[in-house]
């Protein structure tokens, strides 16, 4: 998992990077606010941040705000890390959009159990937008599909009928199969989607974007 | 032998039109309805025992329906032909007294064979019990 560092000090900089990556995330080293905000911008940005407050250009709790006015495609956790521990200061790092908080000097094992808790936030917060997209797409596609069933049907089935009565020399016996047999295809198709169980995507235009994965979408889980 | 007949009830008229064209050439006596509220209406005055019913219908829907000429007729054999699957499930469908489920884009050779083995069906059913009241409402 990705986690991203906003730290001027260049010494807590590397403590912060080392212990994290001893733990097995992949840092992304950010030297101020501005670095952070440009990083978090990225298309596969840390969905998990380290800020610290203070900071030259935007400091912490003007980078949390600035996050959090943003309509963002991934949730995203963030710790700001700070000397300050006096009440007021909490409460307007949590108020600027910070989910939480860790006092410097910090306890290593306390920076893990809280990114620890953002990690599972994370997961959770992910499965609810899952959930979310996965119900707006069933809903979406049993209307279409229904709207699709019925026109298919009477193609595939006047075709049907036409063909009962036709002979199989006439020159217009493979068209009409042919016709049928692409109808018979958009309609295993619609069956497929009405399927849809879970969400899953898949890149399309060279990962430019993404799409619905019908197959993988439609899968039984078993 | 007695004659086919067939209800179709389908909201939309090239539905009915195909079901009735298909039905016809494959040798039954065929009637359409519009709604649930028409079929009934058919049902009171003819007798119909094979009957293919959609589901997403206005008014009163598929289900309740087929739930309702099955209280009425008992012995009638119903299939439901549907759009739209995720809206009614195979479970709602066999609780409902439906024989069988098919989703739109149905193949007509489907559908013949639905018919033919409920024709059989009833026909054995007749002969197993001659006093059997298959006509009694």
């Amino acid at each position: 998992m990705k986690i991203l560092v906003a730290e001027d000090d260049i010494t807590s900089r590397a403590i912060l990077q080392a212990i994290l990556q001893k733990w097995g995330y992949e840092v992304i080293i950010t030297c101020d606010g501005n670095e952070a905000w440009k990083a978090l911008q990225e298309n596969d940005a840390p969905q998990i941040a380290l800020i610290d407050w203070e900071m030259p250009e935007i400091d912490g709790t003007a980078l949390c705000r600035k996050l959090r006015v943003q309509e963002r495609k991934y949730p995203l956790y963030l710790i700001l890390l700070t000397s300050k521990d006096e009440r007021e200061d909490i409460v307007q790092g949590l108020e600027a959009g910070a989910d939480d908080y860790i006092t410097k000097p910090y306890d290593n094992q306390e920076l893990r159990a809280r990114v620890n808790v953002g990690q599972r936030m994370i997961k959770l917060r992910n499965e609810l937008r899952e959930r979310d997209v996965l119900k707006g797409v069933l809903e979406m596609a049993g209307a279409v599909c229904h709207e699709l069933n019925q026109p298919l049907q009477s193609v595939s089935g006047f075709s049907e009928l036409l063909l009962l009565d036709m002979d199989n020399g006439d020159p217009n016996y493979e068209t009409l199969k042919k016709i049928k047999a692409g109808v018979e295809r958009i309609g295993k198709l619609t069956h497929k989607i009405m399927g849809i169980s879970k969400y899953r995507a898949k890149e399309y235009m060279n990962g430019k974007r993404t799409i619905v994965d019908i197959d993988k979408s439609a899968e039984s889980d078993q | 032998m007695e004659e086919k007949n067939i209800l179709i009830v389908d909201d939309e008229q090239f539905i009915r039109d195909l079901y009735s064209q298909a039905f016809s050439r494959a040798g039954y006596k065929v009637k359409t309805a519009g709604s649930a509220e028409e079929a009934l209406d058919i049902l009171r005055k003819d007798k119909y025992l094979v009957m293919f019913l959609d589901l997403n219908l206005p008014g009163m829907n598929g289900i309740d329906l087929c739930r309702q000429i099955r209280k009425n007729y008992p012995m009638a054999i119903t299939y439901a032909v549907t759009g739209n699957a995720s809206l009614f499930e195979l479970s709602d469908c066999r609780d409902a007294g439906f024989e069988d489920y098919f989703i739109k884009p149905v193949k007509l050779s489907v559908l013949f064979e639905a018919a033919d083995s409920a024709f059989k069906k009833l026909e054995r059913w007749k002969n197993n019990n001659s006093s059997s009241k298959l006509h009694s409402k």
